[in-house]
């Protein structure tokens, strides 16, 4: 009893129900009166703090202590929290909390000087006590959750959002180890803090002892269905979770996932949006989608990292440089995602 | 003194109390599309051992919710212009991306379902005109754009309590284990129930942003349960019924009801027992428990772990 694609006698009804419907509470004179708005808005996502202590924690490493002028409580947060800090020159950093989650009135970040970075450690290390700097958060990307058994594994400054988690761990009896990698013991901060948690759960590496750390040498420390939290560079995690799936299936692997990496290797090109009859000019270090959302600030996107294929737009004309990761060659031939797929020459968009 | 005990009225405009009670008192949660991964190969048609109504419950999945994903994405696009609170405008451009990965991944798996005789493709196609035709603009503008839109809103922001329900129960659920269910298909399921979980708030915030009004949350929220309910029904039955595997069947209703009472579909009767819950003045989806068994299952994920 194969149906066809027609619209039954049902689904017709339906859409004739549907019509009627909007009729009446979105088109007719009495649909305002049949719903009153009332809003909610919120406000408080953007904090102005003030930097309430600055301590040297070890080489090139500074905490700051933020906290409200006037002794406001802040929002509550649990590990693993970060908060973005709007630094003097414009610049936006994205900075782990790592102080601890019941003192409601401070937030502590910690961050390490990058020599020959983009700036923005160099300017954190440039605030000083009494200097108020605007916070947006905290937001969550790394929450810790509950399990019988907590492998932590930081890597430097990566031991930012693992701190807290360590304390919450301890705090509430969980059995709990930390393996902590550095270059040298004179490069990682929070040691005399660590200090307080019994010696055995607290095992620090640095290279110039034991030599590079190796994944698979620390995984298999944990416990059956730990959460192993892992937060380093890129060197240190990658490949973990399947490493973590072979040893044990039932274990959970948490990482802190990452904003959008920033345009490599593009040079400008032009677009024209053909529904709007617009032109926008990208340049070579943004993307497209960002230059089109200067111009139709409500097109569609969310990913930024060219899988989730919000963006997908239909190319009309002109030759698409695509690095998306989702579309198939027969979507290529007449589409593009917006957010990492570029051109040489110029584009006419579906737009 | 009489002020504190004023009913708030309705109509007036935002809600915002100057005491601060409307202050974010806690972190917000990132919300982010995750790139996942799944293949098909070697997952049966009744990837349910032995549970061909329970098997085809979850093929609803695939068939109505990926177009009503899209069209929910697509009414969230239109309202981010109208967000301006930056959390929640964070939270929404998350949400849109992993709607987006659910639809492609559960029409990844349709795509399969096709390769071994499931008749799919006029449903989906059926599904794609009546989502067009009944949530479509049809050339409104002006204050009946704007109307159609938050009653969009308000629809979806309905729908979204039942998806995350519904996930809470696919995390919850272990005799799906014990049954045998494929893999592959288990993990699609679990995944998408976990990122249910995870943006719960979503939807139900970026309504009572840009709207918010009583009536029309009472409204949606009675067509939104009786809308999923009649598409889930009516579908599964299609399904049921034009199912190519060979043998006597027992009648879809009573395959239903027993589905239900061992436990391997979550009960119909959500729609109506949730509608008081949702619709209670003080009700927000933060209430709904922890979200940490989501969160556990997302760092567990194959379809995650692999991207």
């Amino acid at each position: 009893m194969t149906v066809n694609a027609q619209p039954t006698k049902a689904m017709r009804l339906a859409a004739a129900a549907g019509g009627a419907y909007r009729r009446v509470f979105a088109a007719s004179r009495i649909a305002p009166l049949l719903s009153r708005p009332q809003p909610v808005r919120r406000t408080g996502f953007d904090l102005d703090l003030s930097i309430l202590d600055r301590r040297e924690e070890a080489e090139d490493v500074v905490s700051l202590v933020l906290g409200d002028a006037d002794g406001r409580p802040l929002p509550s947060w649990v590990p693993g929290a970060h908060v973005d800090l709007f630094l003097p020159s414009g610049r936006q950093r994205q900075y782990s909390l790592c102080g601890d989650p019941a003192d409601r009135r401070a937030y502590r970040v910690a961050v390490r000087r990058i020599p020959g970075g983009e700036g923005g450690s160099a300017e954190v290390h440039g605030l000083r006590v009494g200097d108020s700097v605007r916070v947006r958060g905290p937001r969550n990307a790394f929450s810790l959750v509950e399990a019988g058994s907590y492998l932590f594994v930081a890597g430097g400054i990566g031991i930012t959002p693992i701190l807290p988690m360590v304390r919450e761990a301890d705090r509430r009896g969980r059995l709990w180890r930390l393996v902590y990698l550095g270059r040298s013991r004179a490069s990682l901060p929070f040691l005399r803090e660590l200090a307080h948690y019994d010696s055995a759960a607290v095992d620090v590496r640095t290279d110039d002892v034991t030599g590079r750390p190796d994944l698979a040498g620390i995984l298999p420390l944990a416990r059956p269905g730990a959460a192993v939290y892992l937060c380093g560079p890129p060197a240190l995690t990658d490949g973990a979770w399947r490493m973590l799936r072979d040893l044990d299936p039932s274990a959970s692997l948490h990482t802190e996932r990452f904003s959008p990496l920033p345009v490599v290797g593009g040079g400008p090109f032009r677009i024209r949006l053909a529904r709007s009859g617009i032109t926008v000019d990208v340049a070579g270090d943004e993307t497209a989608l960002a230059a089109v959302r200067r111009a139709l600030p409500g097109v569609a996107y969310s990913c930024r990292q060219g899988f989730c294929g919000t963006c997908k737009t239909r190319v009309l004309d002109g030759r698409v440089e695509h690095r998306d990761r989702t579309l198939t060659a027969r979507e290529r031939q007449d589409a593009m995602l917006l957010c990492v797929s570029r051109a040489s020459g110029s584009l006419v968009l579906d737009l | 003194m009489f002020r504190l005990f004023r009913l708030p009225r309705i109509g007036r405009s935002p809600v915002v109390d100057a005491r601060g009670a409307r202050r974010y008192t806690e972190q917000a949660h990132a919300i982010a599309a995750r790139d996942v991964h799944f293949s098909w190969e070697g997952v049966p048609m009744h990837y349910i051992p032995g549970e061909p109504m329970a098997t085809h419950i979850i093929n609803v999945m695939h068939l109505v919710l990926p177009e009503g994903e899209r069209a929910m994405s697509k009414a969230l696009a239109e309202a981010l212009p109208l967000i301006t609170d930056e959390r929640l405008r964070e939270e929404v451009v998350g949400f849109i991306g992993q709607e987006s990965t659910h639809a492609s991944s559960h029409e990844g798996a349709r795509e399969h379902l096709a390769t071994l005789g499931l008749d799919v493709e006029p449903i989906a196609r059926k599904m794609d005109w009546l989502v067009d035709r009944v949530l479509g603009e049809h050339g409104l503008t002006g204050r009946a754009r704007h109307a159609w839109l938050c009653e969009r809103l308000g629809l979806f922001a309905a729908m979204e309590h039942y998806t995350a329900v519904v996930g809470e129960w696919l995390l919850e659920a272990d005799h799906l284990e014990r049954k045998g269910m494929h893999p592959t298909m288990l993990d699609l399921v679990r995944w998408h129930g976990a990122e249910e979980v995870e943006h719960r708030n979503v939807a139900f915030d970026a309504f009572m942003h840009v709207d918010g009004g009583y009536a029309r949350r009472v409204r949606t929220s009675l067509l939104a349960s009786f809308t999923l309910a009649t598409l889930f029904l009516t579908t599964a039955r299609y399904l049921y019924r034009t199912d190519p595997t060979p043998g006597a069947r027992r009648w879809w209703v009573t395959e239903l009801l027993s589905a239900t009472r061992r436990g391997v579909i979550p009960k119909a009767t959500i729609f109506l027992t949730e509608i008081p819950k949702y619709l209670r003045p003080s009700f927000h989806p933060s209430q709904l428990g922890p979200m940490d068994t989501a969160l556990r299952y997302l760092a567990r994920s194959p379809a995650v772990g692999t991207a």
